[in-house]
C-alpha cells in the first residue's frame, strides 16, 4: 500500500479530514440558475459515518458529486470550499484530481446495477482502476481482487463473470470492491441500496456497515430513507431546498429533532408490528372506524355524471389454486414456476395486500387478474366472467371492473399529453360519454383524487406535476371506468416519504366509501399496515402465510415474514 | 447503533463459502459456450442461405413463359419463325426438363459448381468467367473503401464526442453531414471535371490503363491504385459522414451512463474511458450498420461504377438489367443475397466476441 499523496502523518480521530466551508452549487448561470446547493458548511472528522438525508430536489446528490469532483456541466461550485486533507478539490485540475482519487475520496452510485461497464469483465474492471494509479504491483493483482471481492462476500469465481451475469446485489457489492480498491480516505453513497430488492438492501447495508468499521474509511451515506441512514450512521445531517436544516447525532435526531422538516420526516416512520400505527394524517384503522370520519375530501363525493353512479352488483375477485409456469429461461435449467398453487378471494370493499420481495410472484398475479397472463392451472373468476380463459373480445367487460395503478408515475403519463388528455381517453372508451358530459366526469375525476383547481389540473402536461400529482391522476385514470377492483403495484414506492401518506389516504377513501375492492402490491409492511385488512406473504410464488394484516405483523409465524420485517429500517428499535 | 437482529448473511445468495447463483454446476465453460454460440449462429446461417437460394429457384418458375419465349416474340416481330430457328434458340437458352424436383436439383448442382451458363449480352462469355473478372475490382474498391470509411468515421466520432463542443466536434460534424448530403453522382461528377478533367490528375474512367494487361504485376496494380483514386473518393466523401455522426450521438449518450460516471470516480485514465467504456459499448448499435453496409459492397455502387466506366459488378449488373441478361442476373441477385447473408453471418459472430451478452 503505498501512502495516500495527502495524508502525511497517520490520522489521528477527531482530526479534521473534510471542511466544507459555505458551498453554493448551481445549475447554470446567473438569474436563472438553479441553486441546488446553498451556503453549505459542514466538518467531518477522520472515522465518522455520516448519513446525509433529504426528499428528491433537496440537493443531497449534487452536494455528494461536488464533493467527489465529479460535478458535470450545467452543475458548478458558484462559491465556497470543498477542503480535503487541507486542499480545496476545486483547485485540482484534471490530472490531480484523477490521481487523488486513490488514497482519497470514492463514490459508490446510486444505480449500481448500471455502474459496471457491461463489456468487461469484473477482473477487467479491478484491473483498470490498478493499472490507472498503480498501486497494486502487477502480480499481485488477481490476489488483491480476490482479496477485494472476499471482503464484499462474494466469492473469487465473480472476477470472470460479466456484470449481465450478477444480481443487483452482486453488482452492487462489485461496486463497493471496486471503490475500496482505492484504499480510499473518504467514501460516498449515493443511494448504495435504493435499487435493491428488501432484503437485499438489508443485507448490503450490513456489508457497508461492517466495511467501514474494520476498514475504517470515513463515510458519508446519501439517503432518502431517514430510516436506512439512521441505524448506520453516527451523525445525521437534514437536507432540505438545497440547505442543511439539522446537523446531530443520530440519537439526538431521533429523541430530540430541532427542525420542523426532520421532524416531519420522522413522524413517517412507525413498527408495522406495533399495536396501534398511526402517521401523519393516517389515524389508526381501528380508531378512526370508531369515529366513522373520512380522510379526504374524496370520500365525501359521490360521482355524478357515471352512469353507475352506486353499484348494484358488486362481485368477489375469487382466485383458487392458480399456478404459473414460464419456460426454462435458457435450455437445460428448470421452467421458472412464478406462482404456485394461490387461492385467495377479494370481497367487494375489501383490501388485500399482497407482499413478498422482488421474483416472489407479486406482479405476475396481478398480471394474471387483469388478464394479461392466463393461469397454466387454476382458475379466476370474477362474476360470471372466467378471467383465466377469457380471450381478447371480451377484455373491455373485465378491464371496466379491474384497473390497475402502476408503480412509476413518471412513466405511467404520455408525456406529450395532457392531463385532460388521458382522462378523457378512458371515460370515452369505457363509460360511452362524449363531448361535455365527459369533461364534467373527467373534471369530477380530479376533484375525486383531489387535484383542485381542476381546470388548471386538467390542461396541465406531466412534467408540470409532481411526482405526488401524478400519481393521483393515474389514479383518476384507474377510477376513469368507474371499476369495481384496483390493483396498486407498488403506488408509493416512488414517493417521497412525505407525500405517500396522501396517496395512501385516498385508495382507502375510495375503499371504503365506494367499495372499491383494493389488491395492495407492496414490499413496504408499513403501508400494507396502514391500508389493507388482510395480508398474503408470498415467497417463490407460493404463499407463505396469510390472515388478518395487524395479526400477521404482529406475531408472524414464517421466517420468510420475520426476515422482511427485520430487513425494514426502523430507526426506533434501539430507542424503545 | 446497528441493527440488532441481522438478516441471515448472503440474502442474495453470497456467503462466501457456498456457491453463489451463477456458480451453478451445470454452468458451461466459456469455451463451450462460445462454441455453442457460433454453432448455432452457423445453423442460422445455412438455413437462411437455403432459403434464399430456394427463393431464387422459386421466382422466376413463378413467373409466366420463358427466357427461350422472350428471345422468340422479339424475333417474331420481325416476321414468321422457322421451327428450326427456334429449336435452335430454344438449345441454345435451354429449356427446363423434367418435373419441378429434379430441375430443382439440377439447379441446386449448378448453383454448387457455380454454374451459371452462359450470358446473352457477353456472349459466348459464361456468367463464372464474367463474374469473376468484375469481382475483385468491386471487392477491393468498394470494399476496402467501406471499411476505411467505417473506421476513420468511427474513429472521428469517438473523437468528436470525447472533445464535445470543441473544434473537434464541430468541425467532423458540420463537414461530415455536409459532405453526405450530396448525392452520390454529383460528388462523382464534381470529382471528374475538377481533379480529372481541369486538373488532370487522376484517369476519369476506368479500372486501368488502356495499354494495361491485367496481372499481377507491381506495374499493374500500381495503375490500378491509380485509377481507383476518384471512384473510392467519391464513396468515401458521401459515407463518411454517416459513420461519424451515428458514432458521435451513440457515444455522447454512452458518455452519460453509470459506468462511465463511476470509471471516472475511480480514477480511470481518460484514454481508457474513452476507448474502453465509452467508445466500446457505443460502437455496438454501429456494428449492424456496417455488416448492412458490408453487405451491399458486392452489389456495387451503381452510380459511382457507371459514372468512372468501372468494370465492377455494379456496371455488370446495370449491363445485365438493360439488356434483360436473364443469367447474369439471377447469378448476381444470388451473389449478392449471398453476400449480405455472409456480411450479417460476420457481423453476428464479431457481436459475439464484442459484447458478453449476446453470447448466451
Amino acid at each position: 500500500m503505498t501512502p495516500s499523496p495527502f495524508v502525511q502523518t497517520p490520522p489521528a480521530a477527531n482530526s479534521t479530514l473534510l471542511e466544507v466551508h459555505d458551498l453554493s452549487v448551481h445549475y447554470g448561470y446567473g438569474e436563472a440558475a438553479t441553486k441546488a446547493v446553498q451556503n453549505v458548511s459542514f466538518r467531518l472528522a477522520h472515522g465518522e459515518f455520516v448519513g446525509l438525508v433529504g426528499e428528491s430536489g433537496s440537493g443531497k446528490s449534487t452536494l455528494g458529486f461536488a464533493l467527489t469532483g465529479l460535478s458535470k456541466p450545467p452543475a458548478h461550485i458558484e462559491k465556497g470550499r470543498i477542503l480535503f486533507g487541507g486542499k480545496d478539490i476545486a483547485s485540482l485540475d484534471a490530472e490531480q484530481l484523477r490521481e487523488q482519487r486513490h488514497g482519497g475520496i470514492a463514490m459508490v452510485l446510486q444505480s449500481g446495477m448500471n455502474a459496471l461497464n457491461p463489456v468487461r469483465s469484473i477482473r477487467n474492471h479491478f484491473v483498470d482502476i490498478f493499472r490507472a494509479h498503480g498501486h497494486v504491483e502487477r502480480s499481485r493483482w488477481t490476489a488483491r481482487a480476490t482479496e477485494l471481492i472476499g471482503k464484499v462476500e462474494l466469492t473469487p469465481t465473480v472476477l470472470d463473470r460479466f456484470p449481465g451475469e450478477l444480481s443487483g446485489g452482486m453488482r452492487q457489492r462489485v461496486s463497493i470492491a471496486l471503490a475500496l480498491s482505492l484504499e480510499p480516505e473518504l467514501m460516498v453513497f449515493d443511494e448504495p441500496t435504493t435499487a435493491l430488492d428488501v432484503l437485499v438492501q438489508h443485507a448490503v447495508m450490513n456489508t457497508i456497515i461492517e466495511l467501514q468499521k474494520s476498514e475504517n474509511f470515513t463515510a458519508i451515506l446519501i439517503s432518502h430513507d431517514l430510516g436506512i441512514v439512521l441505524e448506520s450512521a453516527q451523525r445525521v445531517m437534514v437536507m432540505h431546498e438545497g440547505r442543511i436544516v439539522e446537523d446531530a447525532p443520530a440519537r439526538q435526531i431521533l429523541t430530540n429533532p430541532q427542525a420542523d422538516y426532520t421532524r416531519m420526516l420522522l413522524s413517517h416512520y412507525a413498527d408495522p408490528r406495533a399495536e396501534v400505527v398511526e402517521l401523519p394524517g393516517f389515524a389508526d384503522r381501528q380508531q378512526r372506524r370508531a369515529e366513522g370520519a373520512a380522510r379526504t375530501e374524496a370520500a365525501t363525493h359521490t360521482p355524478t355524471v357515471s352512469p353507475r353512479t352506486r353499484r348494484t352488483d358488486q362481485h368477489a375477485m375469487i382466485v383458487e389454486n392458480v399456478s404459473k409456469v414460464y419456460p426454462a429461461p435458457r435450455r437445460g435449467e428448470a421452467p421458472v414456476r412464478a406462482v404456485d398453487n394461490v387461492s385467495f378471494t377479494l370481497e367487494p370493499g375489501a383490501a388485500l395486500a399482497l407482499v413478498g420481495a422482488s421474483g416472489s410472484g407479486k406482479s405476475t398475479i396481478a398480471k394474471l387478474i387483469t388478464a394479461v397472463e392466463k393461469p397454466t392451472s387454476g382458475s379466476i373468476r370474477f362474476g360470471d366472467l372466467d378471467v383465466g380463459t377469457l380471450n381478447r373480445r371480451h377484455f373491455r367487460k373485465l378491464h371496466r371492473d379491474v384497473q390497475m395503478v402502476f408503480q412509476d408515475p413518471y412513466s405511467a403519463l404520455n408525456p406529450l399529453h395532457t392531463v385532460e388528455y388521458a382522462l378523457t381517453r378512458p371515460v370515452v372508451n369505457f363509460t360511452g360519454l362524449t363531448g361535455t358530459e365527459a369533461r364534467r366526469r373527467v373534471l369530477e375525476l380530479l376533484d375525486i383524487v383531489g387535484l383542485s383547481p381542476v381546470e388548471e389540473f386538467a390542461a396541465k402536461l406531466p412534467h408540470q406535476l409532481s411526482g405526488g400529482q401524478r400519481q393521483r391522476v393515474v389514479i383518476a385514470r384507474a377510477l376513469a371506468s368507474d371499476p369495481q377492483v384496483i390493483i396498486a403495484d407498488e403506488p408509493v414506492s416512488m414517493l417521497d416519504v412525505s407525500l405517500r401518506a396522501g396517496v395512501l389516504a385516498l385508495l382507502e377513501d375510495l375503499r371504503e366509501q365506494w367499495g372499491v375492492s383494493l389488491l395492495y402490491i407492496t414490499h413496504d409492511l408499513l403501508s400494507a399496515r396502514v391500508v389493507t385488512d388482510n395480508i398474503m406473504v408470498l415467497n417463490g410464488g407460493a404463499v407463505v402465510e396469510t390472515g388478518n394484516t395487524a395479526a400477521v405483523l404482529q406475531n408472524p409465524q414464517d421466517d420468510y415474514t420475520i426476515r422482511l420485517l427485520d430487513a425494514i429500517p426502523n430507526p426506533r428499535k434501539d430507542v424503545a | 447503533m446497528t441493527s440488532t437482529t441481522a438478516a441471515p448473511r448472503g440474502a442474495d445468495g453470497l456467503a462466501p463459502a457456498r456457491p453463489g447463483p451463477t456458480d451453478a454446476p451445470h454452468a458451461p465453460s466459456p469455451l463451450a459456450t462460445s462454441l455453442g454460440f457460433v454453432a448455432r449462429k452457423l445453423g442460422l446461417f445455412a438455413l437462411t442461405l437455403w432459403a434464399a437460394v430456394t427463393v431464387n429457384f422459386l421466382l422466376p418458375r413463378l413467373m409466366p413463359g420463358t427466357p427461350a419465349d422472350a428471345a422468340l416474340a422479339k424475333l417474331a416481330q420481325n416476321g414468321p419463325v422457322s421451327e428450326a430457328t427456334k429449336a435452335a434458340i430454344e438449345a441454345q437458352l435451354g429449356v427446363p426438363t423434367g418435373n419441378i424436383f429434379e430441375q430443382y436439383l439440377a439447379y441446386l448442382h449448378q448453383v454448387i459448381t457455380l454454374d451459371f451458363g452462359i450470358s446473352y449480352t457477353f456472349y459466348p462469355q459464361s456468367v463464372g468467367e464474367l463474374v469473376s473478372a468484375a469481382l475483385p475490382y468491386t471487392l477491393v474498391l468498394v470494399g476496402l473503401v467501406t471499411v476505411v470509411a467505417f473506421i476513420l468515421g468511427t474513429l472521428l466520432g469517438v473523437l468528436a464526442a470525447w472533445k464535445r463542443g470543441t473544434w473537434l466536434d464541430s468541425v467532423p460534424t458540420l463537414v461530415g453531414s455536409f459532405m453526405s448530403a450530396f448525392p452520390y453522382f454529383w460528388t462523382a461528377l464534381l470529382l471528374l471535371f475538377f481533379a480529372g478533367h481541369v486538373l488532370r490528375l487522376f484517369p476519369t474512367s476506368g479500372a486501368y490503363g488502356p495499354t494495361a494487361e491485367p496481372n499481377l504485376s507491381f506495374e499493374f496494380l500500381g495503375d490500378a491504385l491509380y485509377h481507383g483514386v476518384l471512384p473510392a473518393l467519391t464513396i468515401l466523401i458521401t459515407s463518411l459522414g454517416g459513420w461519424i455522426l451515428g458514432m458521435r450521438n451513440t457515444m455522447i449518450s454512452t458518455l452519460g451512463d453509470d459506468y462511465v460516471t463511476f470509471a471516472e470516480a475511480n480514477g480511470l485514465k481518460p484514454r481508457t474511458i474513452a476507448l474502453r467504456y465509452a467508445a466500446r459499448n457505443a460502437i455496438l448499435p454501429n456494428l449492424t450498420s456496417f455488416g448492412l453496409a458490408l453487405g451491399g459492397v458486392v452489389g456495387g455502387s451503381i452510380l459511382v461504377e457507371q459514372v468512372f466506366g468501372y468494370p465492377g459488378i455494379g456496371y455488370l449488373l446495370f449491363n445485365a438489367v438493360t439488356n434483360q441478361d436473364y443469367p447474369l442476373m439471377q447469378a448476381l441477385f444470388l451473389m449478392i443475397t449471398v453476400s449480405v447473408l455472409i456480411a450479417n453471418f460476420l457481423v453476428d459472430i464479431l457481436y459475439g466476441v464484442l459484447d458478453p451478452r449476446t453470447r448466451r
